[in-house]
């Protein structure tokens, strides 16, 4: 019956869209590096974007796969961005690996960006292709995307899973702290309610905290 | 289609109903398929939770299933083929009933998923008998469709002959 033909054919070739959208190698974001020196990875502590001595703290728990994240980040990311090139701002980010294999290699890959010196780039890379499903040779190619190049030290670092310990521990970390949905934001240690948040209000939130040091 | 007892006024209001039924039906089919297509993770994420199926499988599922609730909800929205899209319609809501009593069952936490999002959740936090409800609702309507297909503001009234409705 031809309706019977037609739903095969459209399930078909959506079948056949979405794997290319999550196997496609992944195109350059357009991205302001905020810090191009290495970040160490110690267990249990968040990867940390921006200048040591500003004044406001950011604390950013996210999945690279949860499609709320991808929507926080463009909605809010350039904001963000702008207040750690200013110096107002650092970002700390747990990378949570909950919704499935591509959440991990991703947190995994973003560490290993973050001690090549190239994770801002990298973060803002990883949500702006968050339909892919990161697979090893993706997670490669974007570092090649944003950073010029892959080195055989961030290409081992990905293959080998060289951080899955340190992701299983802000995990760990992230649980303990009661985080229990993505995306999840505090700025210097309060938590935000981003439902009802607007670009203008984090703007406000972020100038009132690096003037007084405490989010109202 | 049955011309014995037909009361008038059920003759009268019967095309009245079924369109109320395709147009909610195809309307929810169509949402719910949308919300699922734009984000394939979550759209697979949601279909391993139930852990049914093997993951290659569960992987094709979860990326064709939405394709095929958007096409039914379009089919069911333009009055197009209704006899055959609600028939397709009630086979898929007894698929996902019995996904979630299974899940239920197992004692399983998790989204069902229906309207994009989907997997584990808190304990606390299943809603497995409102889904089963909403589902059962839609069914009744699916099963009404195709057994009453005629309907106002369908396009079946100028396509009969192709799409095998007889109305």
């Amino acid at each position: 019956m031809v309706i019977v033909i037609f739903l095969v054919v459209v399930v078909a070739g959506g079948i056949g869209f979405q794997a290319w959208r999550t196997s496609r190698a992944p195109s350059a974001s357009p991205s302001a590096s905020v810090s191009a020196s290495p970040v160490a990875i110690t267990s249990g502590r968040p990867i940390a974007l921006g200048s040591a001595e500003a004044p406001v703290t950011i604390t950013l728990y996210e999945d690279f796969h949860c499609p709320h994240c991808a929507d926080f980040e463009e909605q809010f990311g350039p904001i963000i961005n702008q207040a750690q090139q200013a110096g107002t701002a650092r970002v700390e980010l747990y990378p949570m690996a909950f919704i499935d294999e591509g959440s991990v290699a991703a947190a995994n890959a973003m560490a290993c960006a973050a001690e090549a010196g190239l994770g801002q780039a990298y973060y803002q890379g990883l949500f702006a292709n968050h339909t892919l499903k990161w697979s090893d040779q993706q997670l490669i190619d974007l570092a090649a995307k944003v950073g010029g190049s892959a080195s055989d030290t961030f290409r081992n670092c990905v293959a080998q899973r060289a951080h899955a310990d340190w992701v299983t521990s802000v995990n760990a970390a992230a649980d303990s702290n009661s985080v229990s949905q993505t995306p999840t934001m505090l700025i210097n240690g309060k938590q935000v309610d981003i439902a009802a948040l607007t670009p203008e209000a984090l703007q406000t939130m972020i100038s009132d905290a690096a003037q007084k040091g405490t989010v109202r | 289609m049955s011309s014995v007892a037909t009361k008038p006024r059920l003759a009268a209001t019967a095309p009245w109903v079924s369109t109320a039924a395709r147009l909610v039906l195809g309307g929810v089919f169509l949402v719910a398929g949308w919300l699922k297509v734009v984000d394939p993770q979550s759209s697979v994420a949601a279909v391993r939770a139930y852990r049914l199926l093997p993951d290659p499988v569960a992987t094709i599922v979860g990326w064709g299933l939405p394709f095929a609730e958007i096409a039914l909800g379009i089919l069911l929205l333009a009055g197009i083929a209704t006899r055959v899209a609600a028939a397709v319609a009630a086979v898929l809501l007894v698929v996902f009933m019995a996904a979630v009593v299974s899940a239920a069952v197992r004692g399983l936490s998790i989204d069902c998923g229906c309207f994009g999002g989907g997997g584990e959740v808190a304990p606390g936090q299943t809603a497995y008998g409102i889904e089963i409800v909403r589902d059962l609702g839609l069914l009744l309507l699916a099963i009404w469709l195709t057994w009453h297909p005629s309907s106002r503001l369908a396009l079946d009234r100028f396509l009969g002959r192709w799409t095998g409705d007889q109305h």
